[in-house]
């Protein structure tokens, strides 16, 4: 049996019980998936797993709140899962988690700037190391290491970190440890370069707020500081100035909280790299309080709790 | 919005280096002020008189006065602008004194950053909202921590002024160091025959409730109503039946146990009462060196105990009070002298504390007055005293000077002639400290009269020598070199906080200095009120004190009490925070930050959700900037008040 075929098993099972199950399916083409909300048997069906499925099941959560959701996710959703329950954003017995061991995802930036922007692909064949695709009656076949999205080279949890039911066997993480290397490398430059290169990315913003919209810790819905006025922390002028201060404002609202499903990123049109600004905050947030965003359901957030003093930051000396 | 601007000279501290008539017309330039004027100083009488007038005459909204920090006439202002009707946070300040005029010297630099901070405070205002206070209950009980003399003071006068008092002491006994002490300066009279009959007032006080060795475990809650837990440690005694006959001390076998009383000259026994005036006069085990606790075996003083008080597994406890205001008394402690290892202290038995030989002079003492020096027991007849130690020295970071050492080396070395006629005494100083009514005639006396050899200089080592100990020193004076062949040398080991003091201020939500002294709210203006509403200092766990401004400052904090009990009810201030509903997802973030417990969590239409409790928030902000919705805000500094202070800086 295949991990497909035991996961829509398991699904089939709990559904009655529950308000949806939120999976993937394919989308207006081959290559793109889309959100699948199951409320019957015959939609689960259209269910596929694999490395097209890219969304994060999790961003639905928050706003299902009083219903019982079913959730599909890979290794990286689940770390939101974990993120909300810790947070008190969820009420975790309402939601039922369905597992399976994550091979990895493509990022579909990469696959337009391998082959171009190739229009409707009729038909997607997934190996493990390789997608071959079908356009236009031509086959364009890309080696899966060539597309990987970068966050699944550093996946430390692959397999589903909570969960009530997995399909299939856990399997072993991509990477042991992730030591912010892209980060570093990003520091190693000047004050003068990063700002230009800031100033440049997000020249290109179109302040749709896809990135926000993505994102699965973004809980203000109608209140995000974007739109408000009451406070008014960004304005509606067309600068960099105001893109760039969005972007920091949600970057230090993910400090610690982000979890690097990288949707923020993946979601923008213009594919400007802002996952960077946040896993600049969690590689601080990391060196300061040795803490990983939606790990561990026991664990507090650092910023979301006070202490007079840090267990790493002993002024006192007691 | 109408608003007057009001630019204070405050004489020539702001008007020597900002042109404060410049500041209230380029004042006018801000968005809905309609009047401006520069006044010489705006808290004078004439001053408030002509804001009053000006709102009266303008129909004003609000006022911004730019001068000194709001610290001080923030308060005075306020009322100022209610008097003339206007609600009082509709009012703000800019300070121009503090951050403008004291720190530059270019007028014109100084004049443009006065109108830039004045524009500040002027958009802040066009954003104030009127606030009102709460009204809430007052518990007109008071919590004293420490049961020093100043303690004791503050204690006793509470209870006269007819207030229930829980006293809670760290030791056995209360009393604190001047307990320890034989005689006090400048007069020279027995310290426990004038500080008995205090501690004796303490035990039979019917608004007192003494707590001994107890310690603060937990304090939560707020000015008027404070919830404090206590950890009451084991004495292994019933201190109900216990009657502090000493029968006990008599035959406990185990005599080496450690003499904190007497600061260690000597041991005593594992049960114990430290000393013959203790209140309260009850025994008490020490763990550590009792047999039938550490071995099972022994178990005498049980039998032997008339009333049968003692209880080999009493457990420590933990005791709930329930107080209005809290007022902090832990004293000090010594310095470490074994930090100067060219003195040998800790290392040569005959090197000791000032506190140790205070010891030695009291007929309570371990020598029952007799001066016998530790080693060999043989009575001195050259002492050295060796003043500022730990004292005024930036190497050991002791920079502040313990105040009255000077005084008390004076009035030891005074004692020592009259217990030893034919010995000789030394006291090498750096100067000497003593202003205070009678001191420096006392410091006299010690010199002229009684023979006092003052050898101004600091001692570089002392080493034994045979039996005697070489203290070498310079004479700075003569500008040469000193030995001195002494006998026993007296450190006069400075003053430090209190062990625990700085954890004990963090429980209190108190400042405290670099050396973990208690911060006073105003050095000079407000020196017995912390910045924490409800809760007082008493005595030198502000800074070192002697024995009359400790008793001086306990009657102060009293003072304090009293007034703040002479109310019904107490106002809270309204800058708090607030949650607005709809923003609020119910994440409980706040909650979780809030070091007050000033946020509960509630229900609105199944939905949970954040709710403050007026009277218990303190307005700190940590919620605010906590909560990713926004959905908090303190009122008074409001995100949108903040953020336009800040465009109008940037803008100007
Ligand atoms: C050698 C020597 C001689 C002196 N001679 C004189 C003199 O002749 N005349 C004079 O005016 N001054 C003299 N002084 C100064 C005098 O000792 C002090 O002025 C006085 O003791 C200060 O009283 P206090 O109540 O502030 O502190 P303390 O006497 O230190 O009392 C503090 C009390 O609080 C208790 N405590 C501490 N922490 C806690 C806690 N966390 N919880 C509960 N309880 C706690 C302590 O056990 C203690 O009982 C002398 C000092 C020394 C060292
Ligand atoms: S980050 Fe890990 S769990 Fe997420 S898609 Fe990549 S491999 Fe899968
Ligand atoms: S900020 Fe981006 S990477 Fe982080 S949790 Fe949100 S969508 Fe995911
Ligand atoms: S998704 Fe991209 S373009 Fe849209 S608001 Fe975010 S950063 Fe800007
Ligand atoms: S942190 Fe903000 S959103 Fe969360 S409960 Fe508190 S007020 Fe509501
Ligand atoms: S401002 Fe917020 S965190 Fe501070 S006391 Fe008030 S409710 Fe608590």
């Amino acid at each position: 049996m295949t991990i497909l075929t035991q996961l829509k098993e398991q699904i089939t099972a709990q559904l009655p019980k529950l308000d949806m199950v939120i999976g993937w399916e394919q989308g207006y083409d081959a290559l793109h998936a889309t959100p699948l909300f199951m409320r019957a048997a015959e939609d689960v069906e259209r269910l596929q797993i694999g490395p097209l499925s890219v969304h994060n099941t999790a961003t639905y959560l928050t706003g299902l709140r009083n219903k019982k959701v079913g959730l599909v996710v890979k290794g990286c959703d689940s770390r939101a899962v974990v993120q909300l329950q810790q947070e008190g954003l969820i009420d975790r017995e309402n939601v039922v988690v369905f597992g399976f061991p994550c091979d990895g995802v493509a990022d579909l930036t990469k696959v337009r700037r391998l082959i171009g922007d190739v229009g409707r692909v009729e038909e997607v064949e997934t190996t493990p190391t390789e997608l071959r695709l079908r356009v236009d009656g031509r086959e364009e076949q890309v080696a899966m290491s060539d597309v990987m999205a970068d966050k699944c080279r550093r996946c430390q949890y692959p397999n589903a970190l909570v969960h009530d039911h997995f399909a299939g066997k856990p399997r072993e993480p991509h990477a042991t440890s992730d030591d912010y290397t892209d980060v570093q490398e990003f520091e190693s430059q000047s004050l003068e370069t990063r700002f230009e290169h800031w100033k440049s990315e997000m020249s290109r913003c179109i302040r749709c707020y896809a990135c926000r919209n993505a994102c699965p810790m973004c809980v203000c819905r109608d209140h995000c500081i974007a739109q408000s006025r009451d406070p008014h922390w960004v304005t509606q002028d067309d600068m960099v100035r105001e893109k760039w201060m969005f972007q920091v404002i949600h970057a230090m609202h993910l400090a610690g909280r982000c979890v690097e499903c990288g949707e923020c990123q993946r979601a923008c049109p213009v594919d400007i790299p802002i996952l960077a600004l946040k896993r600049k905050m969690n590689k601080e947030i990391k060196e300061v309080f040795n803490y990983d965003a939606g790990v561990d359901p026991q664990a507090i957030p650092p910023l979301l709790s006070f202490q007079v003093e840090e267990e790493n930051i002993n002024e006192r000396g007691w | 919005m109408k608003i007057g601007v009001f630019v204070c000279h405050c004489g020539s501290n702001i008007g020597g280096t900002v042109d404060a008539a410049r500041v209230a017309e380029a004042s006018r330039e801000f968005p809905d002020v309609v009047f401006t004027s520069d006044t010489m100083y705006a808290c004078s009488e004439p001053g408030q008189d002509g804001i009053i007038q000006a709102i009266k005459d303008n129909q004003l909204d609000g006022v911004v006065v730019s001068s000194c920090t709001p610290r001080m006439h923030e308060p005075t202002f306020r009322r100022t602008v209610e008097r003339a009707g206007l609600n009082r946070f509709m009012f703000e300040m800019a300070n121009i004194r503090e951050h403008v005029s004291w720190i530059g010297k270019d007028k014109e630099a100084n004049t443009n950053k006065a109108i830039e901070l004045t524009g500040i405070a002027v958009e802040k205002l066009r954003r104030d909202q009127p606030l009102f206070a709460k009204q809430f209950d007052i518990n007109k009980r008071v919590l004293v921590i420490g049961g020093g003399v100043a303690g004791i003071q503050a204690a006793l006068d509470c209870a006269d002024g007819d207030r229930e008092v829980v006293l809670v002491e760290r030791e056995s006994t209360i009393g604190g160091k001047m307990a320890k002490l034989d005689k006090t300066f400048p007069t020279v009279d027995c310290s426990s025959c004038i500080l008995g009959p205090k501690m004796v007032d303490v035990a039979q006080h019917p608004k007192i409730q003494l707590y001994a060795m107890a310690e603060v475990e937990e304090i939560g809650g707020y000015v008027g109503n404070y919830e404090v837990k206590i950890r009451r440690k084991a004495p292994y005694v019933n201190w109900d039946l216990c009657t502090g006959c000493g029968l006990c001390m008599e035959k406990c076998p185990s005599k080496k146990s450690t003499d904190r009383f007497n600061e260690q000259v000597g041991s005593t026994t594992a049960i114990n009462i430290p000393f013959p005036q203790a209140i309260p006069k009850k025994a008490v085990i020490d763990p550590k060196f009792c047999i039938k606790l550490t071995k099972g075996k022994c178990g005498i003083c049980a039998k032997i105990c008339p009333t049968k008080a003692i209880v080999f597994d009493q457990r420590e406890e933990i005791i709930s009070e329930s107080v209005g205001a809290i007022v902090a008394a832990t004293g000090y402690d010594l310095f470490d002298i074994s930090k100067y290892g060219e003195y040998g202290g800790g290392r040569l038995p005959d090197v000791i504390t000032g506190l140790q030989y205070e010891r030695l002079l009291s007929a309570s003492g371990p020598t029952g007055g007799h001066v016998k020096r530790p080693s060999d027991g043989k009575e001195p007849k050259t002492i050295v005293f060796v003043q500022c130690v730990g004292s005024r020295d930036k190497s050991v970071d002791r920079p502040y000077c313990s105040g009255f050492c000077c005084m008390y080396t004076a009035k030891q070395a005074i004692l020592t002639k009259d217990h030893i006629p034919d010995s000789s005494s030394y006291v090498f100083y750096m100067d000497i400290r003593s202003p205070g009514k009678m001191y420096d005639e006392f410091t006299r006396r010690a010199m002229e009269e009684y023979g006092t050899q003052y050898v101004r200089g600091r001692v570089s080592m002392i080493y034994p020598q045979g039996d005697k100990l070489m203290v070498r020193g310079a004479d700075t004076l003569m500008g040469t070199q000193v030995e001195v062949e002494a006998d026993l040398v007296v450190l006069a080991a400075g003053a430090e906080a209190a062990v625990g003091a700085p954890q004990l201020a963090e429980k209190l939500r108190i400042s405290y200095d670099k050396y973990g002294f208690f911060m006073e709210s105003h050095p000079k203006l407000r020196p017995v009120e912390t910045n924490t509403a409800g809760v007082y200092l008493a005595g030198s766990c502000q800074g070192p004190k002697d024995i009359p401004a400790s008793v001086a400052q306990g009657s102060a904090a009293a003072a304090k009490v009293l007034a703040l009990f002479a109310k019904d009810k107490l106002e809270n201030d309204p800058m708090i925070s607030l949650v607005d509903m709809k923003r609020c997802v119910g994440c409980g973030k706040c909650v979780r930050v809030c070091p007050f417990g000033a946020i509960k969590e509630i229900d609105v239409r199944g939905e949970p959700k954040a709710e403050v409790i007026e009277t218990v928030c303190q307005g700190c902000g940590l919620c605010t900037a906590t909560c990713p919705q926004g959905a908090i805000q303190l009122s008074h500094f409001t995100d949108n008040q903040i953020l336009a202070e800040v465009n109008a800086l940037c803008q100007l």
